[in-house]
């Protein structure tokens, strides 16, 4: 009986689906199928893999403290810590605010700051407008009185919620942000004064 | 061009070839070895196939899913990283009492990959295959992980023993030492030299012995007898232009062999007899890299060595009067005293270090007379160095036999393993009450030891060492000990004070005396960035040598070694792993051995005549009785080999090394005496009539007699330049019956690799698999043809058998045809070609079908029988890079030009905004060869080197017949004879 056998195969195609789970389109806790797992999973660590090797679990693992690797000899210690000998911030950035560093600090503000600190950098970004996280408003007078080598040291390290961007953002950059800021700030002061 | 099949051919690899024996002929017809299809356990193919269709269903699509893979970033990012860019640290491998100056990546805090550091004179930016293969060292899954204490229920922590050592502290500060006995690996290290100083102080009656299997000390003794006092000598083969070994393999078996083979092949790049390309004289007794590099090579037994230097000193008008001395072709030595005579001041002469004192202290005196001390070899006065002395080692063993040593302390080495036989070091051990060990592995030592600690690698511990005559430099970490070893300088600091003091402050507390206090901070910063102390290089000392050194080699006899005196049996450091101590190295076990193509074992080396004499032929295994001890050997006839010679590597029949170095090959050490450390006489060799299975891979993927090695003497390329070329312009115009592709597109990569720089060494091989993730598939494997190396470095004899006369190395990659033949073939595409000439591999689209193997001219194709990487331990997933597919059963895989490397420089220039330059490309081979034989770069540019090299003259093409176009070249071979010996 040939109609017979078309449901028989249909209802074990439905039955099939339903128990493994359908490819596309379909929403499941349980990982999409994948035809071909060959070589999709490498014995190697790439970039952010986990190790049943090490006890935390990471395949990132610190450079030891004290090695040095080639191109990254320590230089200026103001210029890669905003500190001073005696540890206290310097006042002023060790770069001339150029235009060309305003734009690359600019440029940078937008990747990494503007998502919290807004475009304006009055901390109105997405942050606070979907779950009222305080963020800070840069251009407040508290922030304004801060030495460059303060905001270089929040930045290096973070503050608060705000995670540390020592390795997204190159010293540099740093500074070049603190440039863009301070400029913000000049056109904030001038605004102030004009009203 | 093909041969006939029949016919002698001009070149070949191997005896078998050379008799076209029937075996070999048909191993001609298979493209892999017979049984290399089949699985090892017999299973056929059908039943493989049903097992399959069974699996297949049972496994259905439910197995299917994708797996759940973690992201683990850093809790505390570094400043400096970026994941996924890797960093370069410099650092320094000890090796012995020189050192090696490196460069090593690290991806996000993990060394991966071993590269020369090109600021360090030692390297000058090259690596061996044994520095690259540390990185394997470092993530042996066989290392040991934790300490252990005889007795002990569970593994004791470093408290306990540091808790142990300062309750014997006491009793030893108490006795001024009385009953300690510590033995050392030699090293050259400021650091452990304080530290050594300051415990002879607190120990006065301690006894300290250095002691290593391969510690020239021959060499030295030799030197004290010419120089009088303690000199290292330091060879400059780049200012040579003559040059005569005796016995010495200087261009691979000691660890200052990439600093060797950097100046000889420096001296050699001359294409014309104007140019100065020097001449090389070698006599050994068995066939090395170095003799095949060789202008004129002489077979000699090792212990006719010293009566041909007596007849050289003679010659050279030195030689003491009275008889001895051998009657050599004396048109050879003639010719050599005369050519070293007319170089005066640009000669030199070297020795092997099994030589006795004598042929060493000859060959000080020689050099001096000919003019060469302070140009061609310099003596250093040696500074903070720990050498080997088997005397000190002998009276620790007569203190231990006598009950007068009460606690011994092994750091490092492996004594127990690789002391003279005739010591009976081992079993004087167990007479120490209290024995220590800090080993890498537990090995034969820690076996009789009572606590055993594991040691720190030098890529985990802080450090420092002086390569020879070179600069200090500092043994930077690249990784936190992976199992809280301790490093030698810490158990030392802690054997001498009872506390335990980290690596790093003992370091610089060694520096302080070193560096200026007042920009210490800059200058430590700057050592660790560079990786050596510039300027830092020991002042040339100036010995007086006086001509009558050359005396002492009357002593050693006359020549001959004939039947009723026995054989000679020569013991030799192993290419692969050296003394022993790479045994457990799956990387160095399984590359090629240079000359024997032998892998995973060592063999007692013999010449045709004398194998045929005692009825033996390759793979026979026979009693070797030498001084009344015995080994059972397994047997290869090598071409070159002196008659009446055996040839024995070190550092095999490992009891104890680890999974992968346990009984593979011949343990030497056994029959090797104190007294005939290098050269021992009187040996029989007999029969057993067993036999053992040796895997060379001398006939694995043959090109059948084709011409692809060109070579000339510098008179020949001198009449006529174009003689690499007229096999290729012999040949009728060619067509390809496809549209071709013109690659007017930059970069087209390409490389050349030079005959004439190329000596065999193996360090691109090793290289390449550390790069490429290139699994190591074992002795079984290796012998059904599946190793997997991507580049075979061929080397073709000419000659007869016996004493074969030119003899050429060719590695061999894929020559990346831009008219690739495999290409063609290829049901599914999955090998094709890129924009930038590169025939590339597409592994996910392999289905296996190998037809582009059987298709490729050039047999530089490697498949993947199994999935061999599939149990790859946790610890050795560190050893692979990252940027690296790893491939899986059923996937055909080749060189890719390091396209990995491709890629990242064109995404660094990208991200400095400018153009790819020549050199921003190095692939893994050319960056670690110790010659520089292999260019890269972009051919379209006008002015990178590999263009250059590929306008030289000497440029050809392996197989031009076949319209290829290979983007690899190769530059002939030439060579420089001296006309009064003839061609050879």
């Amino acid at each position: 009986m040939p109609g017979r056998l078309i449901f028989v195969l249909l209802a074990s195609a439905v039955a099939l689906v339903g128990l493994e789970g359908c490819m596309r389109g379909c929403t499941s806790s349980r990982p999409p199928i994948h035809i071909n797992p060959s070589m999709f999973k490498q014995p190697k660590y790439r970039a952010y893999a986990a190790s049943a090797f090490f006890y935390d679990g990471a395949a990132m693992r610190q450079p030891v403290p004290h090695t040095i690797a080639r191109g990254h000899l320590p230089g200026d210690p103001v210029f890669e810590t905003g500190k001073k000998a005696d540890g206290s911030p310097v006042a002023n950035s060790p770069l001339a605010a150029d235009e060309a560093l305003i734009a690359r600090g600019h440029e940078r503000f937008g990747i990494y700051c503007q998502p919290c600190h807004d475009e304006r950098g009055e901390g109105k970004g997405i942050l606070f407008q979907r779950a009222k996280v305080p963020t800070a408003n840069l251009l407040e007078k508290r922030i304004r009185d801060l030495p460059d080598g303060a905001i270089f040291d929040t930045i290096t390290n973070g503050k608060g919620l705000m995670p540390a961007y020592r390795y997204p953002i190159r010293p540099h950059d740093r500074w070049a942000i603190i440039a863009y800021v301070r400029s913000l700030e000049k056109a904030e002061v001038a605004r102030e004064a004009s009203q | 061009v093909s041969e006939r099949a029949d016919a002698p051919p001009r070149y070949w690899r191997s005896l078998a070839e050379l008799e076209r024996s029937p075996e070999f002929l048909e191993s001609l017809q298979r493209e892999f070895p017979e049984g290399a299809a089949d699985p090892p356990n017999g299973i056929t193919r059908r039943t493989m196939l049903q097992l399959m269709g069974a699996s297949l269903s049972l496994a259905g699509l439910a197995a299917c899913r994708r797996p759940v893979e973690a992201i683990v970033p850093y809790v505390n990012a570094p400043e400096e990283i970026v994941p996924g860019v890797p960093l370069k640290y410099a650092t320094t491998m000890p090796f012995g009492t020189s050192a090696l100056g490196l460069v090593v990546e690290s991806h996000e805090g993990r060394p991966t990959k071993i590269e020369g550091n090109e600021l360090h004179p030692s390297s000058l930016g090259a690596a061996s295959s044994w520095a690259q293969a540390t990185i394997y060292e470092l993530y042996d899954p066989d290392r040991s992980r934790e300490l252990a204490h005889r007795g002990a229920e569970k593994p004791p922590s470093w408290k306990d023993f540091v808790d142990y050592w300062k309750k014997l502290h006491a009793e030893l500060s108490a006795a001024g030492g009385e009953g300690l006995a510590i033995v050392l690996e030699p090293v050259t290290s400021p650091t452990a030299a304080r530290l050594v100083a300051r415990l002879e102080q607190r120990f006065p009656k301690a006894l300290v012995a250095a002691y290593a299997p391969l510690g020239d000390e021959n060499l030295h003794a030799g030197i004290r007898d010419a120089a009088g006092g303690a000199y290292a000598a330091v060879h400059h083969f780049d200012k040579a232009r003559v040059i005569l070994s005796l016995d010495s393999d200087f261009l691979l078996d000691n660890p200052d062999a990439v600093r060797h083979a950097r100046g000889f092949s420096d001296g050699r790049r001359g294409e014309s007899a104007k140019d100065g390309m020097n001449r090389l004289y070698v006599a050994e007794s068995t066939l090395t890299i170095t003799g095949i590099a060789a202008d004129h090579r002489l077979r000699v037994r090792a212990g006719d060595v010293g009566p041909l230097a007596l007849a050289l000193a003679r010659a050279l008008g030195l030689g003491p009067a009275g008889s001895g001395g051998g009657d050599f072709e004396a048109k050879w030595v003639g010719a050599v005293a005369r050519d070293l005579k007319a170089n005066a001041g640009k000669s030199l002469i070297v020795a092997g270090a099994h030589q006795p004192p004598a042929v060493h202290a000859a060959v000080a005196a020689l050099n001096a007379a000919l003019g060469n001390s302070g140009t061609t070899v310099t003596y250093v006065e040696e500074k903070e160095t720990l050498r080997s002395n088997t005397a000190d080692l002998q009276r620790l063993v007569a203190g231990l036999e006598a009950g007068k040593v009460k606690t011994l302390v092994v750091l490092g080495g492996n004594p127990a393993y690789d002391a003279p036989a005739d010591l009976g070091f081992s079993d004087a051990m167990a007479k120490a009450a209290h024995r220590v060990r800090l080993g890498l592995h537990a090995d034969e030592t820690s076996a009789r030891c009572e606590w055993h600690l594991p040691r720190a690698h030098f890529l985990e511990s802080w450090g420092d060492a002086r390569s020879l005559g070179g600069p200090l430099s500092v043994v930077q970490p690249l990784i936190e000990p992976l199992f809280g070893g301790r490093s030698t300088i810490e158990i030392l600091a802690l054997l001498e004070s009872g506390e335990e003091k980290p690596g790093y402050e003992l370091v610089r507390e060694t520096w302080k005396a070193i560096l200026p206090a007042a920009d210490f901070e800059k200058r430590w910063n700057r050592v660790l960035h560079d990786g050596l102390l510039a300027g830092s290089e020991l002042p040339a000392a100036s010995p007086e040598i006086a001509p009558s050194a050359v005396g002492g080699l009357a002593s050693l006899g006359a020549a001959g070694n004939g039947g009723e005196k026995g054989l000679e049996v020569v013991f030799r450091p192993s290419a692969a792993v050296y003394d022993g101590r790479f045994a457990n190295n799956a990387w160095l076990e399984e590359a090629p051995e240079p000359v024997s193509k032998l892998t995973w074992d060592n063999a007692a080396l013999l010449s045709q005549k004398t194998a045929g004499a005692l009825g033996l032929s390759t793979g026979d295994v026979a009693r070797l009785d030498l001084a009344g001890r015995a080994l059972e050997v397994a047997v290869m006839v090598l071409p070159g080999n002196a008659d009446d010679s055996v040839t024995l590597a070190l550092g095999y029949g490992r009891t104890a090394a680890g999974g992968v170095g346990n009984g593979r090959g011949f343990d030497a050490y056994r029959v090797r005496s104190a007294a005939a450390a290098g050269l021992a006489r009187g040996a029989r060799l007999e029969r057993t009539g067993k036999t053992y299975p040796l895997v060379s891979t001398h006939d694995h993927w043959s090109s059948e007699g084709r011409v692809i090695v060109q070579e000339a003497t510098l008179a020949e390329y001198a009449k006529n330049p174009r003689r690499a070329q007229e096999h290729e312009e012999e040949l009728p115009p060619q067509k390809s019956p496809w549209a071709e592709r013109p690659y007017a597109e930059r970069p087209q990569w390409g490389m050349t690799i030079d005959l004439n720089s190329c000596i065999g060494c193996n360090a691109c091989v090793v290289a390449c698999q550390s790069e490429n993730n290139i699994p190591s598939v074992g002795k079984d494997q290796c012998s059904r043809g599946r190793e997997m190396h991507w580049i075979r470095v061929d080397r073709y004899f000419s000659g007869p058998g016996e004493d074969p006369q030119t003899i050429v190395f060719q590695p061999v990659p894929c020559q990346q045809c831009e008219n690739a033949p495999c290409e063609q073939v290829c049901p599914v595409a999955a090998t094709v070609h890129d924009a930038q000439g590169l025939n590339v591999m597409v592994y996910n689209r392999c289905i296996g079908t190998r037809y582009c193997s059987n298709n490729c001219p050039y047999k530089v194709r490697r498949f993947n029988f199994y999935n061999f990487t599939k149990d790859t331990p946790e610890i050795l997933k560190m050893a692979q890079n990252p940027d690296v597919t790893v491939r899986a059963r059923g996937v055909m895989e080749k060189c890719s030009y390091c396209v990995q490397r491709i890629n990242r420089g064109r995404i660094d220039a990208k991200l400095a905004g400018r153009e790819l330059a020549d050199g921003d490309v190095r692939t893994a081979c050319q960056q670690t060869c110790p010659t520089q034989a292999i260019q890269f770069g972009d051919i379209r540019d006008p002015k990178s080197r590999v263009t250059a090299s590929k306008a030289s003259d000497r440029n050809y093409r392996l197989l031009p017949e076949l319209n290829t176009q290979p983007r690899t070249t190769y530059l002939m071979r030439l060579r420089n004879p001296n006309p009064e010996i003839g061609e050879t």
